[in-house]
């Protein structure tokens, strides 16, 4: 299993790729990239290989056709712009009455296709990281979320042991469920039984030391300090949208987000956390990590060599071929790096 | 009330309002943002870049809230508490995924309600949130969407406590009660599938009497949601309102007792030794307003 940061790694350059581009080539050839890792992971966890993997009912490249098929016939049918003509629908039918063009199509397709990929993408993460790895992520700062979190997943299947408990003692008594109000006699003592149950483990955490009694209020710097960010920030994308201050707004944003996440990391800093296991780093992971690097890189930066003009792509008013640069071609292929099955010699873990 | 309390409760009350603010601008930008665009530079490109920053803004606005938020639920009790309400709402929210009600119909949205209105805002927040999250971590469901999801949902709750002003203390635990609580959560029904709503159309395509565009001023594009809404979503919203106020209908009352009972229960006090009298007493009422 790779490192819970070369997925993520993995993830946000995906999606900043899907985000800078609406050529349909580059946006075909990150669709296969992702679908391939995902039908892989499928794979795996059919096959029982690696056991922290999950799988969904759902197969997320069916999903993206009917994702991409139903977004053509719908912008095909309520726009009528382009100028290759199919057919045409009888004028009178509200709002679909009309040209259907072939341009509206391929704009349906390629909208469809940037859902599909982030889709596809999210899946993928979905499946690839076991809920143990998310809740992992969240930081420091956020203990008590962290900590809610964990006993939150943990409940889950203890409080459906108990539903199902529930059920059968009341059929036992002869209930039946019969309609909305036969639902309470089951429902009812479900809540109950988990409230007593946040009683006693209140309880056992207070024994153990986990009371403070009264609350813990942040300090006046960290507030402001994150408020100012969130202001920043958001003043900072304003600007980026109105087109008049592209430099000053990114500034703005970035002076944003360096307030508020160094103010958590501070604050991360001095929350303590015991750790039992750690996942180190392999090579593999550094290298599936450099690669998804190049690849955001690649469609973010301007990068000599690389013709990021390609990376526009209207079909109004008339179709037309998109561009192609082989470099940037090259570069999306860099998604299929978690297809290189790390050793599970590679995956070291210290007590 | 001190000084460092009362500037404390100021900056917290700054906190709220930005988070607050600028969630909702980030949500309702298709009626905010529009008139400054420039004609020159055109909609088209930026367009791309709207997932993202949404999810961006609407994410920090998240993190920050959230962390002012849980500096009050840090003792056992709450922690314990909402664990378990979140676990089990996690639940009515898995089931609704594996066995989908009519329309827009969730079970969710029923404890969400019902614990903002008797343990808080601030509670009630953090359990609408956190039930999105969870449910989502269980489910599979983690995206871009996740943000507007947690934060809608946080809202429910977080607004719970207001309808209180129209229920006095008197009349707790009578009809009136239930009725004013399932009105709440019938109007949150529709407003939740609005709010999700908005996460797409401006991506749409299609009629431009229907369809966002970005010449199109505050007034006209608000019409024009309104209009998309009732053709396209007002039917399913609206199956969510009923379930909602059947929910409430059926088993408000009984759940309501359960959950007043318990907050009674969680108000325990550590009673402290004799050798402990120099320190401050321990004593947190489950209540986060």
């Amino acid at each position: 299993m790779f490192n819970t940061w070369t997925w993520i790694s993995w993830l946000v350059a995906s999606l900043i790729a899907v985000s800078t581009t609406r050529n349909p080539a580059y946006l075909i050839l990150i669709f296969l990239c992702i679908s391939l890792v995902n039908q892989e992971q499928r794979r795996k966890a059919k096959l029982g290989v690696d056991e922290s993997l999950r799988i969904f009912p759902i197969d997320p490249f069916r999903l993206s056709l009917f994702i991409i098929l139903i977004s053509s016939l719908v912008n095909a049918t309520l726009s009528h712009f382009g100028e290759t003509v199919l057919f045409y629908l009888p004028i009178w039918i509200p709002y679909i009455g009309g040209a259907i063009t072939l341009e509206a199509i391929v704009y349906g397709a390629i909208n469809g296709l940037i859902l599909s990929c982030i889709f596809s993408a999210f899946i993928t993460i979905n499946q690839a990281l076991p809920v143990s790895n998310l809740i992992r992520l969240i930081p420091r700062a956020f203990h008590p979320v962290a900590l809610v979190t964990s006993i939150a997943v943990t409940f889950v299947p203890v409080s459906l042991r108990q539903f199902n408990q529930i059920r059968e003692a009341q059929a036992v008594r002869g209930h039946q469920v019969r309609g909305l109000s036969s639902w309470l006699p089951l429902l009812l003592p479900l809540l109950i039984g988990g409230l007593e149950r946040a009683f006693s483990l209140a309880e056992a955490m207070t024994a153990r030391g986990f009371v403070s009694g009264q609350p813990v209020v942040s300090e006046l710097y960290t507030r402001l300090a994150l408020a100012g960010g969130l202001f920043f920030t958001f003043a900072g994308w304003l600007l980026h949208l109105s087109g008049r201050g592209f430099v000053w707004g990114s500034v703005l944003m970035i002076i944003g987000l360096v307030a508020i996440l160094g103010t958590l990391w501070i604050v991360s800093r001095q929350s303590l956390r015991t750790t039992y296991t750690r996942v180190s780093w392999s090579k593999r992971d550094l290298f599936v990590t450099g690669l998804s690097m190049m690849v955001a890189a690649a469609f973010l930066l301007p990068i000599p060599g690389i013709e990021t003009n390609t990376l526009r792509y209207n079909p109004y008013p008339s179709l037309s071929l998109p561009p192609f640069d082989p470099l940037i071609g090259i570069l999306i292929l860099g998604l299929l790096a978690p297809l290189l099955n790390p050793r599970p010699s590679d995956q070291v873990t210290q007590l | 009330m001190n000084l460092r309390a009362q500037t404390s409760s100021f900056t917290s009350l700054i906190v709220y309002t930005l988070t607050t603010g600028l969630g909702l601008l980030s949500l309702f930008y298709p009626f905010f943002y529009l008139p400054v665009i420039h004609p020159a530079y055109g909609s088209q490109p930026r367009l791309g870049e709207m997932p993202l920053m949404l999810t961006l803004v609407l994410g920090l606005c998240l993190l920050v809230l959230i962390y002012e938020v849980q500096g009050q639920a840090s003792n056992a009790k709450l922690i314990a508490l909402l664990g378990i309400l979140v676990a089990i709402n996690s639940i009515l929210r898995f089931a609704e995924v594996a066995f989908p009600g009519p329309g827009g119909f969730t079970p969710i949205f029923f404890l969400i309600t019902l614990t903002g209105y008797v343990f808080g805002g601030r509670f009630g927040f953090l359990m609408g949130a956190m039930t999105l999250f969870v449910s989502a971590l269980i489910t599979g469901g983690v995206g871009p969407w996740l943000p507007s999801q947690m934060f809608t949902a946080g809202w429910v709750g977080m607004s719970a406590p207001l309808t209180r002003i129209l229920i006095r203390p008197a009349k707790r635990g009578t009809r009136l009660e239930i009725i004013v609580l399932a009105a709440f959560s019938a109007i949150w029904g529709i407003l939740y599938g609005a709010i999700m709503n908005l996460w797409t159309w401006p991506f749409l395509t299609g009629p431009a009497q229907l369809y966002w565009s970005p010449e199109a001023g505050a007034l006209v594009a608000f019409q024009r949601y309104l209009a998309y809404y009732l053709v396209t979503s007002l039917v399913w919203d609206l199956a969510g309102a009923i379930g909602n106020i059947a929910l409430m209908l059926f088993f408000g009352s009984p759940t309501l007792r359960t959950l007043r009972r318990f907050q009674n229960r969680f108000t325990f006090h550590y009673q402290l030794s004799d050798s402990d009298h120099s320190r401050p007493p321990m004593s947190s009422p489950v209540q986060m307003e």
